[in-house]
């Protein structure tokens, strides 16, 4: 309705405005128009109020001087709205106050201020998940500024990597380190835990690293008597969600990197559990029997940096052994050369050189032959789809 | 009476001589140089609407002036060369643009330019033998660049003025002969639109009523409001336009104007009510009626 009226009225001041102004100052030279240090100061919005008043009430009817007052104030547009906005300060802080209140504020107000509050709550409850991702971007950075190049993976078997794989089955089934203060760090903590080898590693990083280490034993007891598994066992995905990162970790290490195109990511970690080792590695001195997989998963409180530095030593001897026969790829973990390609969970059939189901095999297929002929000792190749172990 | 005067003289004089501290440079003027100049301006923007205004606000009016300006001004009014090149040196690319913006070519821009600086200087000499020098009128309570702004438009605007009325002596009885048939012309056309006779004699009626109950009703506005529906309808500004002129911003100059029109519409209604003798429902409906012919006219 309002706005109906104001249309209304609108349309009759047009109409009213296209007439002719009849004023009595327009048009007549004897009237005293502004003269130019009025118009200025007025334009300017300099003059004392009474002044500009009587100013006012000119311009309401003469177009000459409107004219002119309208030019010189979008001329000095700047000047007059800081000047317009002075007078609105020394007002009163509660003036202020009532204009932020007031109900034409509160209006869009209220609903902003719910919005931003049920963003922030938003924020706030999704925040964990995004922590925990942020611990792993920020915390895979780190080794990747430090000149840091992984040339190989573990062994599953190595003790390193058992130790590692028991970490991932205690992370993925969510239990608690129950003599760790810092289950928080778990999985940063877990994690450098990974076997790899390094080219160099900066000094600067070593002695942060090896407070990791010296925490890592800790971490290792939380599972309660974890079963000692077999290396087709050690690349399984944990089931829990929680592990996946973990998991992907685990695949990342339990394939060569150079043979597979491994993610970003995974790739990153890989760096960073390198770095891990490659700073274990520097300090070890080549104490290499006394690693073994039982005092990995021992329980036992405190374990000895010795060992890590023993399995870190153990990584190393095995680094760079890849071969590639007949198009397929293979990395030598604890004498046996593993097919990249070689899936756990899948069913191996094992054959022993020589035998007649042997003979029966390299017959049908001649490139397990060949592999078989130019890697000594026990081989796990995937051929057409099926998984076999030749002894 | 004569106590006072002197009270005034000494405010005067003592605003003067912190004037002349105030500025960077004074220009080798001394108090009682500036003393005048002051008073004027007092007389102007203070006592005229006030005279019993009090001292300190008269002190503050003075502590408000723009000391460099006003100091370079009377400078080159009473004849310092050095205080006249800077005047033009620091002013030549504001009258330039001034006056471009007020003329519609080139060459005029720079007549009109050359023109005001020869206003200043005080080519031009008054009845009484004395230059008539512009420079006179400045108060300093505005800028000097504003000041010169100003001065450039009304030149530009007389200019224009009295060349237009030299051209079109004899246009403007055709064109005020147009303005009324226009106006009855409006009327016709909406007569045209309507059925019968009687309701067009009606109509006309009816739309010439609130026509002339809306200029009554404009001219009852207080002075500001009228200033801003003069802006708007009259002058066709913008409403940034209006509000920079009102001294308030675009939204406030907005809201004004909507409060301006429920008013009004109210007024013309208590009009056509009281002194014609007009129903409600026939304001009402007249209301509708006359905005509705107005909007066809429009398109």
């Amino acid at each position: 309705m309002k706005e109906e009226i104001n249309n209304e009225m609108d349309l009759l001041l047009r109409r009213l405005g296209r007439r002719p102004e009849t004023s009595a100052f327009d048009g007549n030279g004897d009237v005293d128009h502004l003269d130019a240090d009025e118009l200025s100061a007025y334009a300017e919005n300099v003059l004392p109020a009474a002044a500009r008043a009587r100013y006012v009430t000119h311009l309401a009817e003469c177009a000459r001087c409107r004219e002119l007052v309208a030019q010189l104030s979008s001329s000095a547009g700047v000047v007059h709205v800081a000047e317009v906005a002075k007078p609105s300060v020394p007002s009163g802080l509660r003036k202020f106050l009532a204009s932020l209140f007031s109900p034409m504020v509160l209006r869009y107000a209220v609903p902003a201020l719910g919005l931003i509050l049920v963003a922030a709550i938003g924020l706030f409850v999704l925040r964990p998940k995004q922590s925990g991702d942020d611990s792993i971007a920020q915390k895979t950075e780190a080794p990747t500024s430090t000149s840091i190049t992984a040339t190989n993976t573990p062994d599953p078997n190595s003790p390193a990597a058992k130790t590692f794989n028991d970490q991932q089955r205690q992370e993925a089934a969510g239990k608690p380190a129950p003599s760790s203060g810092s289950t928080g760090n778990q999985p940063a903590a877990a994690a450098p835990e990974t076997t790899g080898t390094t080219s160099q590693v900066a000094d600067t990083s070593r002695d942060a690293k090896a407070k990791k280490e010296e925490q890592q034993p800790v971490v290792n007891e939380a599972p309660p008597a974890p079963k000692p598994t077999p290396a087709s066992d050690e690349v399984k995905r944990p089931a829990d969600a929680e592990g996946r990162r973990e998991a992907s970790s685990v695949q990342v290490t339990a394939e060569p990197p150079r043979a597979n195109a491994v993610e970003v990511q995974s790739a990153k970690i890989e760096e960073r559990k390198a770095a891990e080792v490659a700073k274990a590695r520097s300090d070890a001195d080549a104490n290499k029997g006394q690693a073994t997989f039982g005092a990995a998963s021992s329980g036992i409180a405190a374990r000895s940096r010795a060992q890590s530095k023993d399995d870190a030593e153990k990584d190393k001897n095995e680094a760079g052994e890849t071969r590639t026969i007949a198009g397929r790829h293979f990395r030598k973990k604890d004498n046996v050369w593993i097919d990249s390609a070689y899936d756990s969970s899948k069913s191996v059939t094992t054959y022993t050189r020589g035998s007649e189901a042997y003979r029966s095999l390299t017959a049908d297929e001649p490139a397990i032959k060949t592999i078989a002929e130019k890697l000594d000792g026990e081989v796990i190749v995937v051929w057409k789809g099926r998984t076999y172990r030749i002894k | 009476m004569e106590s006072s005067s002197r009270q005034i003289q000494k405010v005067l004089n003592d605003g003067a001589q912190r004037l002349l501290a105030r500025a960077s440079d004074s220009r080798s003027l001394t108090r009682d140089s500036l003393a005048p100049r002051i008073s004027a301006a007092v007389d102007k923007y203070l006592l005229r609407d006030d005279p019993q205004i009090s001292e300190a606000e008269i002190a503050k009016f003075i502590d408000e002036l723009q000391a460099d300006d006003l100091c370079l001004i009377i400078a080159c009014e009473r004849g310092d060369e050095h205080a006249w090149n800077d005047l033009v040196e620091r002013f030549t690319t504001t009258v330039r643009s001034a006056a471009r913006s007020a003329s519609s070519n080139e060459d005029a821009a720079e007549d009109l330019a050359q023109s005001i600086w020869a206003e200043l200087y005080g080519l031009r000499t008054r009845k009484d033998g004395a230059p008539a020098s512009k420079l006179a009128y400045y108060s300093g309570r505005g800028s000097l660049a504003g000041w010169l702004r100003a001065v450039v438009g009304q030149l530009a605007v007389d200019t224009f003025r009295k060349q237009s009325r030299l051209v079109q002596t004899e246009e403007d009885a055709d064109l005020d002969r147009l303005a009324h048939d226009a106006s009855l012309g409006e009327g016709q056309a909406v007569l045209a639109s309507i059925p019968t006779p009687e309701e067009s004699m009606s109509n006309r009626f009816a739309q010439a009523d609130m026509q002339q109950a809306l200029n009554t009703a404009v001219q009852e506005l207080a002075a500001e409001d009228r200033l801003l529906v003069k802006l708007y309808y009259f002058d066709n500004l913008r409403l940034r336009e209006a509000g920079a002129v009102l001294g308030v911003h675009e939204a406030t100059a907005s809201r004004r104007l909507t409060r301006i029109q429920t008013d009004l519409r109210k007024r013309v209604a208590k009009i056509l009510i009281d002194e014609r003798g007009w129903t409600q429902t026939e304001t009402e409906k007249s209301f509708a009626e006359v905005a509705q012919h107005l909007d066809i006219a429009q398109i």
